[in-house]
């Protein structure tokens, strides 16, 4: 599960966009891929279409709503938070406000010790574990990536040197979109696909972000780590109401003294 | 962004005539619309406190349900659980969210920008789980009901059980809190909020204390969120951990944006409006949602300012 969270974090940073509306499309990307495996009954398929589903509504977003006040963080909080209300909403017109379920594709089970492990588990931290690879290799080894690194180093700069900055925006934003949506399908047979999972998984992703750095990619795998360790950990010896609050706390230390994040430079 | 330069007459005049008007509304509408009215009047005390520290000081806080939230146990609790009677449980609502206030700001205000959101946040996230865990304090989301007994202050009976009763006491404090607000963002030292938002390093280097400042206006901020969430207590009789949750702060970004940030004006307009439309929309689409984000996102492109800008382009 921690895997799954941090593979839409990874993004987050990247656009130094807080996107409130994050979240939501995590829950899309479960909510399309439920009525498509209602449509096509194949859980890959989904696993493939939702996301890209969900990339064309980043676009849209991206394009339509956010390139005009990109440059403001404060206004595009806000902007992102009445996409967040309105999506929510709509989702729950059409998706109606009760959970569903989507069946488990891989129902083996294998022993670990003497628990009863699904495989599907395995195989979906496998999935995320590669997918994270390849968006390591993209953005470390290809010119695309590059170009994105750049813009995210020195705006200016970038645009000085030719990078066409405004694509490279776009591209990010529905690359992160995707990526959310992407990590929603994944999560959909483990949780129920609900027009609120978005809200608890939000946090989580503030939370990685804040506590790995923001931009900093490696570091927020790192934080996602750490953070669903202390989770983990935690509710072992306490509820797991006061475990969130404990990483709570943990990430208003790393505000207040690390406001660059524990691994940022 | 504000005027700081209105006429005082004509605020004067526009002031009465509305507060006449409020006076007046109990003989004239029926319940139903009086807890409306009331509810309404709280929230906008909410909206204007959110202001204070968003449209004048610059700061971004979704952190005033957790104030808001503690405003209403302040009265919730003392009454229900200690036998304390309303009066001292409602200086209780505006001290204790006072003390959480300065307890959060502290921290808080080091930070700026997209830093000071985030760490409000997960203040408010933190005081959200504790509310819903610790149910045998907050009563969960189920919350608490609050008993009123009428109570007598010489020769007044005060029954808050009246809706009308109810209604009058929310009004004067609301009244009393604007025009406090409207008296402290006029001073110098709302000159200095305001300079704080316009550029915090600047204010830096006039010699200003910009970390003393920024705080002083989130205990202020807090403290009216804090008698906010009392009267709100007071109207519903209850207080529930719902109320911590920070998508309550989100209603007073929502207000205060629609109407427009650094006015005092704004978030009454945007709070009265938004309710309205809320109030009728509700029947059709299953909850209002949609449309309050549709709005939101379309105020934020379109008219940064808010309906008081749109007016005062108009105007001038």
């Amino acid at each position: 599960m921690a895997l799954i969270a941090l593979g839409l974090n990874m993004i987050f940073g990247l656009l130094h966009i807080i996107n409130m509306a994050h979240g939501v499309l995590y829950m899309l990307g479960a909510v399309v891929a439920w009525y498509l495996i209602d449509l096509t009954g194949n859980f890959w398929i989904a696993l493939i279409l939702a996301p890209m589903v969900v990339g064309v509504v980043g676009m849209i977003m991206e394009r339509g709503l956010l390139r005009s006040i990109e440059d403001k963080p404060i206004t595009t909080i806000i902007c992102t938070f009445g996409i967040m209300l309105a999506v929510q909403h709509l989702v729950f017109m059409t998706f109606g406000g009760t959970p569903r379920r989507i069946n488990v594709p891989i129902e083996a089970r294998f022993q670990l010790f003497d628990l009863q492990y699904p495989l599907m588990r395995v195989v979906i931290a496998l999935i995320s574990i590669g997918v994270m690879l390849g968006l390591w290799f993209f953005l470390n080894k290809t010119k695309y990536g590059l170009w994105m690194r750049a813009v995210v180093q020195d705006r200016e700069m970038a645009i000085a040197l030719g990078i066409p900055v405004n694509q490279v925006y776009m591209w990010t934003f529905v690359l992160g979109a995707a990526l959310a949506a992407f990590s929603g399908v994944l999560a959909a047979p483990i949780v129920y696909v609900d027009f609120m999972m978005g809200r608890e998984i939000l946090i989580m992703a503030f939370i990685i972000v804040i506590v790995g750095g923001m931009g900093n990619l490696e570091g927020s795998v790192l934080a996602a780590i750490i953070i669903s360790l202390i989770q983990g950990v935690g509710s072992i010896f306490v509820p797991p109401a006061i475990a969130t609050v404990f990483s709570l706390a943990f990430m208003i230390i790393v505000l207040l003294f690390r406001p660059q994040g524990l691994f940022g430079e | 962004m504000s005027s700081p330069h209105q006429k005082p007459t004509g605020f004067l005049i526009g002031f009465s005539v509305i507060l006449v008007v409020l006076v007046l509304i109990p003989f004239f509408v029926d319940l139903f619309y009086m807890t409306f009215l009331t509810e309404v009047l709280v929230w906008v005390l909410f909206a204007v406190s959110f202001d204070l520290i968003f449209g004048y000081t610059g700061l971004l806080s979704f952190g005033q349900a957790l104030f808001f939230g503690i405003g209403a146990y302040s009265m919730a609790i003392p009454i229900s659980k200690l036998g304390i009677g309303p009066i001292p449980s409602f200086f209780l609502a505006i001290l204790v969210p006072m003390a959480f206030a300065g307890f959060v700001g502290y921290f808080s205000v080091r930070l700026s920008g997209i830093h000071f959101v985030i760490i409000t946040l997960i203040f408010a996230l933190i005081g959200s789980t504790l509310g819903e865990t610790w149910t045998s304090l907050t009563g969960g989301a189920d919350g608490l009901t609050i008993p009123f007994t009428p109570l007598s202050v010489g020769p007044l009976t005060i029954d808050l059980t009246n809706i009308n009763t109810n209604y009058y006491l929310v009004l004067i404090v609301v009244t009393v809190c604007y025009l406090l607000l409207r008296r402290l963002v006029h001073s110098p030292l709302g000159k200095v909020f305001i300079a704080i938002r316009e550029n915090e390093d600047r204010a830096r280097l006039i010699g200003y204390n910009v970390k003393r400042y920024k705080l002083l206006a989130f205990v202020i901020a807090g403290a009216l969120s804090g008698v906010a969430g009392g009267l709100y207590g007071i109207t519903l009789k209850y207080a529930s951990a719902n109320f911590l949750h920070w998508g309550v702060s989100g209603h007073a970004v929502v207000y205060t944006i629609v109407g427009g940030m650094g006015t005092l004006l704004g978030p009454v307009i945007g709070t009265g409006i938004i309710m309205i439309l809320e109030h009728y929309l509700v029947n059709f689409l299953q909850g209002t949602d949609l449309v309050i984000g549709i709005v939101l996102v379309f105020m934020v492109l379109v008219a940064p300012k808010g309906l008081v800008g749109l007016l005062k382009r108009n105007s001038g």
